[in-house]
């Protein structure tokens, strides 16, 4: 199932999007942008950029260098 | 200020937010700063003139090398061609620590134990090297939702403020 939602996105970043899709690397843009939520999505998991956070607090306030 | 002999190997994230809450000059309490090529190029982008801030001499510099071991790890994290460049050069350069905002590029630095923080870790470390006070990093912490693109849960920023003040 999809649904359509609606955005902004900055224009420049937008012609970076479509001229890819221009050159063949992705079939249309919503594909692109489908491509793109999965992998931040996917990559981005909360528990671990929790963890990191943390690391930075005990290095930041308690670290060596 | 006294430097560390840390040697700094920047990705994008942590350049471009602490460019965002003008802040950069915490990144002159270390040895050098080495911004990968490809870096370079994506902060132009975003923040034309974060690059030449007065105070740091960023040293733009291509990896030499490219490591077997980095390569590997490009299609397991989906690791983007600044973040690759920036481990490749970690991997040549002893001593460093590499700064990215990247929850990817963060995992693969330590499964290559690549000593590895972002930019909280940065506005944090300025309290414990007195670069800044309390006060002046819980402002910069609170103004992170309205002037940087560093996503964080409002919550957890809350943590870390919290954990700011009860700090000795």
């Amino acid at each position: 199932m999809l649904t359509a939602i609606e955005t902004k996105i900055p224009d420049q970043l937008l012609q970076q999007a479509q001229d890819m899709v221009n050159e063949g690397w992705m079939i249309n843009i919503d594909t692109l942008i489908i491509e793109a939520v999965r992998r931040y999505v996917e990559s981005h998991q909360q528990i671990l950029t929790e963890r990191f956070i943390r690391e930075d607090i005990e290095w930041g306030l308690h670290g060596k260098d | 200020m006294a430097k560390t002999n840390t040697i700094v190997i920047a990705d994008a994230g942590p350049i471009i937010h602490l460019d965002e809450l003008d802040s950069l000059a915490l990144l002159a309490g270390f040895e050098k700063v080495i911004i990968p090529e490809t870096v370079c190029h994506e902060v132009q982008q975003h923040r034309p003139f974060a690059l030449s801030h007065p105070k740091i001499k960023f040293i733009r510099q291509r990896a030499d090398s490219f490591s077997a071991q980095v390569n590997a790890l490009i299609p397991i994290y989906t690791l983007h061609s600044g973040e690759q460049e920036a481990l490749h050069l970690c991997c040549e350069v002893s001593n460093s620590l590499l700064l990215t905002d990247d929850t990817a590029a963060r995992l693969a630095a330590k499964s290559l134990n690549i000593a590895v923080h972002g930019t909280l870790g940065v506005l944090l470390r300025a309290i414990r090297q007195q670069l800044l006070s309390k006060s002046q990093v819980i402002d910069l912490l609170q103004s992170i939702p309205s002037q940087t693109t560093l996503h964080i849960r409002p919550s957890l920023l809350q943590e870390v403020i919290a954990e700011v003040i009860k700090m000795k």
